[in-house]
């Protein structure tokens, strides 16, 4: 693009020529090739969903070629282009703006395309989009590109892990941008590149696999597997029946684990499954861990199964404190909206509250605030008997209050029994209330006013 | 502050902030006779205060706890002596703690002990929202309130009446060109011209005030000057003259010559004010102590003075207080009558007597 020229004495900015092309020129194809063969380090970047889209060199001649705009192709060349483009689809649909420079040329400006252009075309794009080549050459590359940016952020390229990459990308292209999958990214080739199912077939057609025209190998392979490993379980269990051996009693506890969904399945299998293959499979599995020697094949099940991570935690209730004149205290934070609270609860007390230094009658003098601080301690009987020393901030009155109250149940926690403490659960005074601001969206007043109708 | 405060009735004076006289008032002045206020009980009895809609005219009584503060003035009182001059006692604490009520302990301690007394129920009344400003006939740059001056002078009349005969003018004054008042006539003579003509009486105002500043070094009665709200006379007002611009209080002839009483420079009785941020002024609402309401000006021309702080209620107190509305069936919530109930009412109130009051209200 020619430089915006500088501002002439009359003022005005930014004289163009008319007859300047609107888009730079495309370049050549083999420039193209070039370019994409060897990715310098922002092109390793790559957003989720550019990752599954790199346009490759190895095409078969799928995209058109758009010669550079010198090259003045008839009009006819043109709209042959343009057909064969419309064809072929291709995720290069969108509105294409082909220019020409020059005054003998003509211009073809493609407004929009159709939806057909945009489809993706499935059964055309084959089972193999990336060769072993090429992905072997990104794992090269980002190994590199891992080394060049380990020395940038002046670590030490032996030892940077994937998260200090995570870090370092956040830091070098930081991005507003909500949706976490949509920020720059970077990292290993195989996380990025899906696993494809490589040629299933050799040179002379003929298949690799012997249950190929089923349709779905992996999956009636597995199950083959499966069953074989089902029959060998119960051949197990009949010698032992005959050798008069008790049969193995421990069972693979089943608790803390749950079988592969149905997604995860298809992943490992490289191949699409319906509910009801799903089904007998899992039902396959289930059989196989019920009967008794399946502890044989433990291996063998542990591949389709997943630990169950997150279980529920017991919450550790803190054993009350001391302090210097012996008085037992303990301590509570809680928050409401976004007000943060923090509150020391002294036994041995007359009810005396001071929150920031103030007083309580003078930092909340509406009585529903005070109300709200008196709930925990009405709720356990205990209104006069314990002194509270609070610090509150941001929010509003009620907020605080609510932040306070909350605070000051979970300090109460440790002066009382489990069974209270399961009735100040239920009364919902240990919950944190995550009701929000909601946020005010556009095209609306707020957040869910509108704005007022009018007819016309 | 007193605007709550209607109908409160000690013998024989009649306290009343100026709105509206409270007629059933009248009807416990007996009453409150045969119930006495025991002094110095050990055990304090319930206070209340009287709004609308309410403890007096529910009860038919007027009742007050008697607290620590009113005992020290009273022993004040009892031992100070009538030939030094009057010694200023100034009470003061945080909102809703019973300042005015220890002011009408301490005036109707006064009254049955026979003295005079001069009280203003409420000093803020004279310094905002009047509705009447007019030129001082007496002095020029003067302004007077014939409104809130004879409304005063009324009450004065009622409330010191054996008094008014007594006292005799020791000057001649001449209100028109008409009107005067020779020497020697007794002082409810001017109070009568104040009634009359009410266009004289805040100067008629002053002119009692002079006379009892003049003879009560004499011996033969005690003054009592009971001013609430004392802040107001050092402080700003919101009145304004007919040209907008703003009027300072020693403008105005009410507040001169209270001001000139309210100076230790006379013998033979005692002067008891009370601060209060309720009614005052562009002053913020944490503001309690002395300096802070009095303004710079007001703390030099009351310096020396005693002060005596109202604290909120103890746990002793409390009690009392409760126990008082219970027995009276003030409170009528099942709960309100259970331990837990009082535990409540002693957290949410903080033991302020106000809050205390207010929330037992709808019980």
């Amino acid at each position: 693009m020619r430089p915006p020229s500088a501002c002439s004495a009359r003022g005005c900015a930014h004289q163009r020529p008319s007859a300047a092309p609107l888009t730079p020129p495309r370049p050549s194809r083999s420039a193209l090739a070039q370019r994409r063969a060897a990715p310098s380090l922002p092109a390793l970047i790559a957003t989720h969903r550019a990752g599954a889209a790199p346009a490759l060199p190895a095409n078969r001649g799928r995209r058109a070629f758009l010669g550079p705009c010198g090259a003045e192709p008839g009009a006819a060349v043109m709209a042959a282009a343009m057909r064969r483009l419309l064809r072929a689809g291709g995720r290069r649909g969108a509105a294409l703006v082909v220019a020409a420079g020059g005054a003998r040329s003509q211009t073809l400006r493609l407004i929009y395309t159709t939806t057909a252009a945009w489809k993706k075309n499935v059964a055309a794009s084959g089972p193999e989009k990336y060769t072993e080549a090429f992905i072997k050459k990104q794992i090269e590359e980002f190994n590199l590109g891992k080394r060049h940016l380990a020395n940038m952020m002046g670590e030490d390229p032996e030892t940077f892990t994937q998260e200090d990459i995570d870090r370092a990308i956040a830091y070098l292209f930081p991005s507003g941008l909500f949706d976490k999958r949509a920020r720059p990214m970077m990292k290993h080739p195989t996380e990025i590149f899906p696993e494809q199912r490589k040629i299933q077939w050799g040179e002379d057609g003929r298949p690799f696999h012997f249950l190929f025209y089923t349709g779905k190998q992996s999956y009636y392979s597995l199950m083959h597997d499966t069953y074989e490993k089902l029959l060998n379980v119960q051949k197990h269990q009949d010698q032992m029946a005959a050798q008069d051996l008790p049969p193995q009693k421990e069972k693979k506890n089943l608790v803390g684990s749950r079988w592969l969904t149905k997604t995860e399945l298809e992943e490992m299998l490289l191949e699409k499954l319906s509910d009801d293959d799903y089904s007998r499979f899992i039902q396959l599995l289930q059989k196989l861990v019920t009967s008794p020697c399946g502890n044989i094949e433990e291996n063998y099940i542990k591949k389709f199964s997943r630990e169950i991570s997150a279980q529920l935690q017991k919450v550790v209730i803190e054993p009350l404190k001391h302090d210097d004149r012996g008085v037992a205290f303990s301590t509570g934070e809680g928050e409401r909206k976004t007000s943060r609270a923090t509150v020391i609860v002294y036994d041995n007390g007359t009810g005396k509250i001071t929150v920031n230094g103030i007083d309580v009658l003078h930092y909340f003098p509406v009585l529903q605030d005070r109300e709200q601080l008196l709930f925990p301690f009405q709720f356990l009987d205990r209104v006069g008997k314990h002194d509270m020393v609070c610090t509150v901030s941001g929010g509003g009155r009620s907020s605080q209050a609510g932040a306070i109250r909350l605070a000051s149940a979970k300090a109460l926690r440790s002066f009382v029994t489990e069974k209270e403490v399961e009735f100040m659960r239920q009364a919902g005074l240990l919950t944190v209330d995550p009701r929000v601001k909601e946020r005010k969206k556009p095209g609306q007043e707020g957040a869910r006013r509108k704005f007022t109708w009018k007819k016309r | 502050m007193l605007r709550s405060l209607k109908g409160l009735v000690c013998h024989p004076l009649k306290l009343d902030h100026g709105y509206a006289l409270h007629t059933a008032a009248k009807d416990c002045l007996s009453s409150v006779l045969s119930q006495d206020v025991q002094i110095p009980a050990e055990r304090p009895r319930a206070v209340f205060y009287t709004n609308e809609t309410d403890p007096v005219k529910t009860f038919n009584e007027a009742c007050l706890m008697v607290r620590k503060p009113a005992l020290e003035l009273f022993t004040y009182l009892k031992n100070s002596n009538f030939a030094h001059p009057a010694v200023r006692y100034v009470i003061y604490g945080e909102r809703g703690t019973g300042k005015t009520m220890t002011l009408c302990h301490v005036v109707h301690y006064c009254a049955r002990q026979g003295w005079l007394v001069l009280h203003i129920p409420d000093a803020h009344l004279w310094v905002k929202n009047c509705k009447e400003l007019m030129q001082s006939s007496y002095k020029k740059e003067r302004l007077d309130q014939p409104l809130q001056a004879s409304s005063w002078l009324k009450n004065f009349k009622t409330s010191n009446e054996h008094f008014l005969k007594e006292i005799k003018t020791q000057q001649k004054y001449v209100w028109g060109k008409r009107e005067s008042t020779e020497q020697g006539r007794p002082l409810g003579e001017v109070v009568e011209q104040g009634l009359a003509r009410v266009r004289s009486a805040s100067d008629a105002v002053g002119v009692v005030l002079k006379e009892i500043k003049q003879q009560c070094h004499l011996g033969s009665f005690r003054v009592l000057v009971a001013v609430d709200g004392v802040n107001a006379l050092w402080g700003r007002t919101t009145l304004k003259k007919e040209d907008k611009s703003p009027v300072s209080p020693e403008e105005l002839t009410l507040v001169y010559n209270l001001r000139k009483m309210m100076m230790n420079n006379w013998n033979g009785g005692a002067i008891v004010t009370t601060l209060s941020q309720t009614g005052s002024l562009f002053k913020p609402s944490s503001a309690y102590l002395p300096h802070e309401l009095l303004g710079k000006e007001g703390f030099d021309a009351l310096d020396p003075f005693v002060p005596v702080l109202v604290p909120n209620y103890s746990q002793r107190e409390f009690e009392s207080c409760y126990h008082y509305y219970l027995h009276r069936k003030w409170l009528q919530h099942e709960q309100a009558r259970t331990e837990a109930g009082k535990e409540e009412l002693r957290f949410l109130s903080g033991s302020n007597p106000q809050q205390l009051e207010r929330l037992a209200g709808p019980l």
